[in-house]
């Protein structure tokens, strides 16, 4: 009982402290509300990404016939040549939502309207695109020109490029082995395998844009709701690119303060001893064990009513999807014992609450910005892999890594793996924090 | 052994024998024992740095004697310190609330800790918001307090329990003449109640007025213990006089040592300090002398005996030093 005591008791002092309420919930939600208007009206349900301005230069000759069936090409569309079918797909009604298409003549015309701002991205499709592509022992390229001073527009068409171009390699791919495998023949059958491998490719990639920005919008409503083929809405994908930047930003900041919190509120014990109320609890019949533990209680229940605050905030004002209610249950469970036991362990390091400032400014900042490395590589292949490593060496890492597998929607038992990794990191920071103010009080 | 030991002591509150703690290097406590009664207000007097406080939180089982032992109300405070808690309330010298709850909200949580719940903690919280005189103010929050009233709030939480056995320790300190009143009023209620109160002041004003038995530590050690009489015929009761010279005192000092009834003199910052069995008596020796060497006496204080004079009777220096 005089646990739990202890545990309001500090719990009443943190709530009533307007420091602590701001670093614990106005922070954060001041933070993601700066990223959420920054990219969208909070205002209004839809979220207006400006459209970006393609222009395409499409010079492709043709090669081998073939000849792809409008029901499966976004927009409805035939399409003769490769360079054809990649125009009819930015050209699709999917895609109006985002990309603004214009044709030229020529690479060069292409080039001058990025140069003039007429456009802001310039596709320029080879003469030999087709070729290249029905010849296993070439690669067709496609020229991608940007205005260099723009990132997110040409950000997601080159996206959207290379998740097509992915899927065309698949197909030669396949036409490859064919070719390797299949006599001779049966080689006059080679444009109808391309047929029926873009057939395939094309309708497993069907609603393009849909998918893509699915895939790229984890924090969005359920999927059921997107993939609905051409009825994805403007507003709805328009909120999932969104979302897709606010909820890891919500979920890094809610890590991030979430450890601020576990170490300031563990700091009450330094404050205590400093301001004499911890010897007088010692004078009182109360064993030492009972007010230690009083007071790690209290760490650990502030930090659950912040997170679970932050959750509710972020589903509620920002329409974040945490992730399955197992899920994000076990990924906020590590979020609340790391950060508190993380706590513990940094206050038992000190030696007084003087020391504490430097560690706020430091250890904590630099843990938590290594930990949140992960969010800000998340749209740079090449950098996330480094990103995911390096954020793994400190807790909030872990942390972040579980809230983001949830968000993604990964299986429950990837999460629980990630959690049980922070609940060993806890383990250990909570052994050693107590035994040290064990040790000191002793 | 333990209950020969648990049954000596019933009748004493308070029993010291032989405390010893050190710090490092420095031995804080040396040696402490006394005892005190069951209802009296013991004082521990002393300068700062005497011991004081370290010998009243090995009581309060704050910290562990390296040697000795003692008993409050027949508990060990090495063997049974959880029994000596619950029979103790301790008033320590510094402000221990939390300045951001209310007087009502500190009390209840201490309370709380004291064993005490539902009802019982209400009327009690009540019972001492009535005593420190601060119902009225029971809802404010302590860090908008003034320092008397925080003192107050500070010795209240201390009775909550109504404990058998009371420290306090320098109460007092740092505070305004009428808080101050304030709290040895309450000290004398306390007694008056039945408890036993156990009093550290570097105050030997506070000491006189209001202890049964004083123990004057210095350096660690009591170098003497009981009443203030007792205490005060250590020095022969003898009166101090305190005197300055318009010149430089040293052949001055040297006739008033001859002088009859003159048991002590000592000099310090240029003022002279002279223990006489009878001031009327020996004070126109003193003058005359001081003439005929041709010193004027430029200031004169007469005191009669008390703790002050016995602390330099004992060390050689005086207590506020």
């Amino acid at each position: 009982m005089k646990i739990l005591d202890i545990a309001f008791k500090d719990m009443l002092r943190s709530f009533r402290s307007m420091f602590a309420l701001v670093f614990m919930f106005g922070i954060p939600l001041l933070m993601t509300g700066m990223f959420y208007v920054m990219f969208g009206n909070i205002a209004s349900s839809g979220f207006n990404l400006p459209k970006t301005k393609v222009i395409i230069a499409n010079l492709d000759e043709g090669g081998p016939r073939f000849q792809v069936s409008a029901k499966n090409i976004p927009g409805g569309k035939q399409a003769r040549t490769m360079g054809e079918l990649v125009v009819n797909v930015l050209q699709s009604k999917e895609m109006a939502d985002l990309i603004q298409v214009s044709l030229a003549p020529s690479a060069e015309s292409a080039h001058a309207a990025v140069d003039g701002q007429a456009a802001q991205v310039a596709i320029v499709i080879p003469a030999d695109f087709s070729k290249k592509f029905a010849d296993p022992d070439k690669q067709a390229v496609i020229e991608f020109y940007q205005d260099p001073t723009l990132t997110i527009g040409p950000s997601i068409i080159r996206s959207i490029l290379n998740r097509f171009m992915d899927g065309m390699a698949g197909v030669k791919i396949a036409i490859n082995v064919f070719m390797d495998e299949a006599p001779e023949s049966d080689y006059y059958l080679t444009g109808d395998i391309i047929q029926r491998y873009l057939d395939i490719s094309l309708v497993q990639t069907e609603d393009l844009a849909g998918t893509l920005l699915d895939e790229q919008a984890p924090t969005a409503t359920p999927p059921s709701s997107q993939t609905s083929g051409s009825s994805a809405s403007h507003s709805q994908t328009s909120q999932n690119m969104l979302l897709r930047i606010v909820g890891p930003i919500m979920g890094g900041m809610m890590v991030f303060y979430a450890f601020f919190t576990g170490t300031s509120t563990a700091q009450s014990i330094l404050k205590e001893e400093e301001e004499r109320t911890l010897p007088r609890l010692f004078t009182t019949p109360t064993p030492q064990a009972v007010i230690l533990t009083g007071k790690f209680l209290s760490v650990f229940l502030t930090v659950l009513v912040q997170v679970v605050v932050l959750l509710l905030a972020g589903r509620l004002i920002f329409r974040i999807q945490w992730g399955a209610l197992m899920s994000v249950t076990l990924a906020a469970a590590g979020i609340i014992l790391t950060a508190s036991s993380f706590g513990i362990f940094i206050n038992s390091m000190l030696k007084s609450t003087k020391q504490g400032g430097a560690v706020f400014g430091g250890v904590l900042t630099m843990t938590g910005m290594l930990g949140m490395i992960s969010i800000f590589a998340m749209n740079s292949p090449s950098a996330a892999r480094l990103g995911n490593t390096v954020s793994l060496l400190v807790p909030q890492g872990w942390a972040i890594r579980g809230l983001l597998q949830a968000m993604n929607g990964a299986p429950v038992v990837d999460v629980g793996l990630t959690t049980l990794v922070m609940l060993v990191l806890s383990a250990a920071f909570f052994v050693i924090g107590v035994w040290r103010f064990n040790k000191r009080y002793a | 052994m333990n209950s020969e030991q648990t049954m000596n002591t019933n009748h004493i509150a308070i029993q010291v024998t032989n405390l010893h703690r050190a710090f490092g290097e420095i031995k804080a406590v040396q040696g402490v024992s006394f005892d005190v009664q069951p209802g009296e207000i013991f004082g521990l007097l002393g300068p700062n740095g005497a011991g004081k406080t370290t010998t009243i939180s090995m009581l309060a089982t704050l910290l562990r004697p390296d040697e000795g032992d003692a008993f409050v109300m027949g508990h060990s405070i090495r063997r049974d310190p959880m029994a000596v808690k619950s029979v103790l309330g301790v008033v320590p010298q510094e402000i221990a609330l939390y300045e951001d709850l209310s007087a009502r909200e500190n009390l209840t949580f201490w309370g709380k800790m004291y064993g005490l719940r539902g009802a019982r903690l209400r009327q009690r919280v009540n019972e001492v918001l009535e005593l420190i005189g601060l119902s009225d103010r029971a809802n404010g929050r302590v860090g908008t307090f003034s320092g008397g009233m925080k003192r107050r709030v500070n010795i209240g939480v201390a009775l909550l329990h109504k404990p058998q056995v009371i420290y306090m320790d320098e109460p007092t300190a740092g505070i305004d003449p009428q808080s101050r009143r304030n709290i040895l009023d309450s000290v004398v209620s306390l007694k008056n109640q039945g408890m036993t109160v156990l009093y550290t002041t570097h105050y030997m004003e506070e000491a006189q007025e209001l202890c049964n038995h004083i123990a004057i530590m210095d350096h660690g050690r009591v170098i003497a213990c009981g009443t203030h009489e007792e205490l005060v015929r250590l020095v022969g009761e003898q009166t101090r006089i305190d005197l300055t010279l318009n010149v430089e005192a040293g052949r001055v000092l040297e006739t008033w040592r001859a002088a009859e009834g003159v048991s002590r003199v000592s000099t310090e910052n240029g003022q002279i300090t002279v223990l006489v069995e009878d001031s009327n008596a020996v004070l126109p020796r003193l003058f005359e002398a001081a003439t005929r060497l041709s010193a004027r006496i430029t200031s004169v204080d007469i005191r009669e005996p008390n703790l002050e004079a016995v602390f330099l009777h004992l060390t050689g220096r005086a207590l506020r030093d």
